[in-house]
């Protein structure tokens, strides 16, 4: 799990790399939870690049979300694999998180 | 295969899954999902499946006969039936949403069928996948 970072004027972009599971969620928590301020109020989480995730990672972008809501501030996830988009589904989180096909698209939801 | 009760077990137990894919053509959405179930069932054994702290041996086979998967894991852990733990409520909204409980639920959803048996002091659980269905 890799999670890199850069900004399109006032919209923080998180990439975030590799496999969410048990051994990776927790470090993809600190750093995650540590880049949700007040001044980040418009996140991107984009997962192009995300291979795989596991309840522990779902565990995370939920804590995430729940974080960024909190500041008053809007999530959106983009770039989702399609098996992790059926995890999504299952889980019910479609409905809970803001979802763009690509980074461009979630741009433009703000 | 055997495995003991460490986190860092997984990695092992992923190239295993890896080879048995590879030796079945699996498809890769199904290999996505065969890694998520295992992993789900067995960080909940090894997170809360025992009392103490000794290292304890969990026995995994996984099988395709007949166009279906069959897992099974079997642990010495205290008596527990995942199959029995209820499902987290997915409508509810994100105020009313709890954080946890979703990995026996996504076994559960992937998996089509799933067998919970406690015989000599352990725990035996059986999922099966039909791979000629859609997940």
């Amino acid at each position: 799990m890799e999670i890199a970072t850069n900004r399109s004027k006032d919209v923080l972009i998180v990439a975030v790399s590799g496999r969410l599971d048990t051994v990776t969620a927790p470090e993809f928590e600190k750093k995650i939870l540590e880049l949700v301020t007040p001044e980040n109020l418009k996140i991107i989480l984009n997962c192009a690049d995300l291979s795989y995730i596991s309840s522990s990672g779902l565990r995370v972008i939920l804590m995430t979300l729940k974080k960024v809501k909190a500041n008053n501030g809007k999530l959106v996830i983009c770039g989702l694999q399609e098996s992790i988009k059926e995890v999504f589904n299952i889980c019910g989180f479609t409905s809970l998180l803001t979802i763009s096909e690509n980074c461009e698209s979630a741009l433009s939801s703000f | 295969m055997r495995l003991s009760n460490s986190i860092d077990e997984l990695q092992a137990v992923n190239n295993e899954l890896e080879q048995f894919g590879e030796s079945q053509d699996l498809a890769p959405d199904l290999m996505f999902n065969l890694n998520l179930v295992l992993e789900e069932v067995l960080t909940n054994i090894i997170f809360y499946g025992y009392d103490d702290s000794a290292t304890h041996v969990i026995e995994l086979n996984i099988n395709l006969k007949s166009e279906i998967i069959e897992i099974e894991i079997i642990d010495d852990g205290k008596p527990f039936n995942p199959l029995e733990r209820p499902d987290p409520n997915v409508n509810k909204s994100l105020d009313e949403r709890q954080i946890g409980g979703l990995g026996i639920f996504l076994v559960k959803k992937i998996m089509d069928k799933a067998e919970y048996f406690r015989r000599e002091n352990k725990n035996i659980l059986i999922l099966q996948k039909n791979i000629n269905t859609k997940s």
